[in-house]
């Protein structure tokens, strides 16, 4: 039962396009949404259907070179490829967040080359630095209206703030139950490998909220029911912006590491705050964002005192894992700049750690396979 | 009766075996110039039972190692990283060994090793420069043979400035200074500075501690090893068995598997 579920979800996950056509075909409205803390929700308000747009591992960069600079990252420069080659001419709009160094300058790249193409609208997102004090969450509150605007543009009517109280509430149960899943898949990898695990959370991105909250509720439950985990393998953290590239991932399986939870943009990092579900949404949506912490792209006051460092450390000890994995990604500056104080606070909790410089281009993990399995040896001595 | 275990390390650009006799006493080795994918994998471990005088059902284990350690369905046993078995290998040859490199064909490696073991690790970038490659990318343009390198370092009298960042530009570095008329000589020490630079800041990333040890083919190219030396600020030790270190972890390893096996 467990294979068949993670079989619907792989089909998701590997096959957006698939759904895609579906949704145009029922007559549906889809927006694309690029990385990342975009409100989802409102799209959802708008009555249309959000997208993730997290490059792509099939894919190889011709058409985006016209636009992008080398040092663009492959997540960015794959986003823009699909929405050149035709993979995503259905798409009703996209929202392009301007949350790190590269989506900055990578936004108008892809509003000219939209607007050039005559292909879709393009919904411009910046997110404050100071997302805290009164002016910061204003900032976003702003932000957000010209999204909503620019949504019921698209959607040809106006959504209300009781509909996007309705979407909070599908979304803070979406993220319950992806919360859910990443901790019950830590505590059972016998039953859910590494593949399968970012499977199911990918798939989040692709399938419509409420019908993937129902289906992994139902998997949760069953994992929930299964007995004690008698696992003899070693289990790692993962961190970086994004790694759901199943053939990397078999190499975990192969080697029987196990994931024991994650600080991946592309899975937790998403997730790990809810919205206020009374009150006034838009203020919600902004205290939603405004509570996010812990982030290598998020503003931090403190961060003198390398408080995201301890918090990974952290996570990996209360999860049980034995290291810490880091994907990195090719030309992520904020991650690139970050990892000193990672390596830091790891040195200093006595965690040993690897990290895997990856991009989406890759095809042969042959150098990955070499230093996760030594990894796996050392971790097991 | 002895316990004989048999290492192959299957590598990028050459395949190395092992025999060894209750995990101390080298019984035999072999060392064919092409690696994965070609056939000289099956023909070192050929070579190496013909010069034990062995079978390879004499063989307790047998464990595969190397970027092709995969490749071996049926005649290893087991299979793990070449990281773990040239830690392990080095570690027997140099038990107060702490850190040692390992400059592949495709791959750099700095390992920290406490106890024999291996504890930390670093790999080279998806690049390159500073690889085995690199020097054979080099040799090609420079019309020399790679073994040759170290040698005609020696009979340098200054060094070319060679950029470690990328082989391509490197590699149309030292195009021009052929253009130039400048002495080979001095651009082959030039190369060798520039890969030891790549690899210096990857050894200093874990930290250096003697004793360090250089394990793989490059290390017999005394220039490089010079390079490190006066780079690292300390003693880089080679054994003449340098080639076969990984595939003696590999031995060693299948030793230990061999006697887990008989409990």
């Amino acid at each position: 039962m467990l294979e068949a579920r993670f079989t619907e979800f792989k089909a998701a996950a590997y096959a957006p396009k698939k759904l895609l056509n579906e949704y145009k075909a029922a007559g549906k409205k889809v927006i694309g949404v690029l990385p990342y803390y975009a409100p989802e929700e409102l799209v959802y308000a708008a009555g249309m259907v959000p997208m993730g747009i997290w490059g792509s591992n099939n894919k190889t960069i011709a058409r985006a070179k016209e636009y992008c600079a080398t040092f663009y990252c492959t997540i960015a420069q794959l986003a823009l490829e699909m929405l050149l080659d035709g993979t995503m001419d259905q798409l009703d709009g996209i929202i392009t967040p301007t949350i790190c160094d590269t989506l900055r300058p990578m936004s108008q790249n892809f509003r000219v080359s939209m607007a050039k193409l005559q292909k879709m609208p393009t919904i411009f997102l910046a997110h404050p630095q100071y997302r805290r004090p009164a002016f910061g969450l204003q900032f976003t509150i702003d932000q957000y209206t010209n999204v909503r605007r620019e949504l019921d543009k698209i959607a040809g009517h106006e959504m209300t703030d009781e509909d996007i109280r309705a979407a909070i509430k599908v979304y803070n149960k979406f993220r319950q139950a992806r919360r859910e899943f990443v901790k019950l898949a830590g505590e059972h990898p016998e039953a859910v490998s590494a593949v399968n695990r970012s499977a199911v959370l990918k798939a989040g991105y692709f399938m419509e909220k409420p019908e993937y909250t129902e289906k992994l509720n139902a998997l949760n439950e069953e994992l929930k029911a299964l007995p004690a985990s008698n696992w003899d393998g070693v289990k790692i953290v993962t961190s970086g912006i994004i790694c759901d590239n199943p053939v990397l991932l078999k190499i975990f399986d192969d080697n029987k590491i196990a994931i024991a939870t994650d600080d991946v943009a592309h899975e937790s990092r998403t997730i790990r705050v809810d919205a206020d579900e009374e009150g006034d949404p838009m203020m919600a949506l902004a205290k939603q964002f405004a509570n996010e912490d812990y982030d290598v792209l998020l503003y931090d006051e403190a961060s003198s005192q390398n408080r995201r460092g301890e918090f990974v450390a952290n996570l990996v000890k209360e999860s049980g894992a034995q290291g810490l994995v880091l994907f990195m990604q090719q030309f992520c500056d904020p991650e690139e700049m970050e990892y000193p104080y990672l390596k830091k606070a790891l040195d200093g909790a006595g965690i040993p750690h690897i990290k895997l410089g990856i991009d989406q281009q890759m095809r042969d993990f042959g150098q990955a396979a070499t230093a996760i399995q030594a990894f796996a040896d050392v971790l097991s001595m | 009766m002895s316990i004989y275990t048999l290492g192959i390390d299957v590598g990028s650009t050459a395949s190395k075996c092992v025999i060894l006799k209750d995990g101390s006493e080298i019984v035999a080795k072999s060392l064919i110039d092409v690696g994965a994918g070609t056939t000289g994998p099956a023909r070192a471990i050929d070579a190496v039972l013909d010069a034990a005088g062995m079978t390879h059902e004499d063989m307790s284990f047998t464990l595969a190692t190397g970027y092709g350690r995969n490749s071996l369905d049926g005649i290893a046993h087991a299979q793990m990283s070449e990281l773990s078995c040239h830690a392990k290998g080095a570690a027997f040859l140099y038990p107060d060994v702490h850190t040692v490199i390992d400059i592949g064909g495709q791959d750099v490696k700095a390992m920290h090793i406490e106890n024999g073991a291996l504890v930390n690790f670093q790999m080279n970038d998806k690049c390159a420069a500073g690889t085995g490659r690199f020097l054979d990318v080099m040799a090609r343009v420079l019309e020399v043979k790679v073994s040759e390198l170290g040698d005609l370092a020696e009979k340098s009298t200054k060094r070319i400035a060679i950029s470690s960042t990328c082989t391509v530009f490197a590699e149309s570095e030292v195009i021009s200074q052929l253009a130039q008329a400048t002495d080979k000589c001095d651009i082959i020490n030039g190369i060798h500075h520039s890969v030891a630079n790549r690899v210096v800041g990857l050894v200093n990333r874990i930290g250096v501690q003697d004793r360090v040890v250089m394990t793989g083919g490059v290390a017999q190219n005394k220039g490089i090893v010079d390079s490190l030396e006066e780079g690292l600020g300390h003693i880089v030790y080679t054994s003449p068995l340098t080639q076969y270190v990984g595939a003696l972890g590999a031995a060693l390893f299948a030793y230990q598997k061999a006697l887990k096996q008989q409990r």
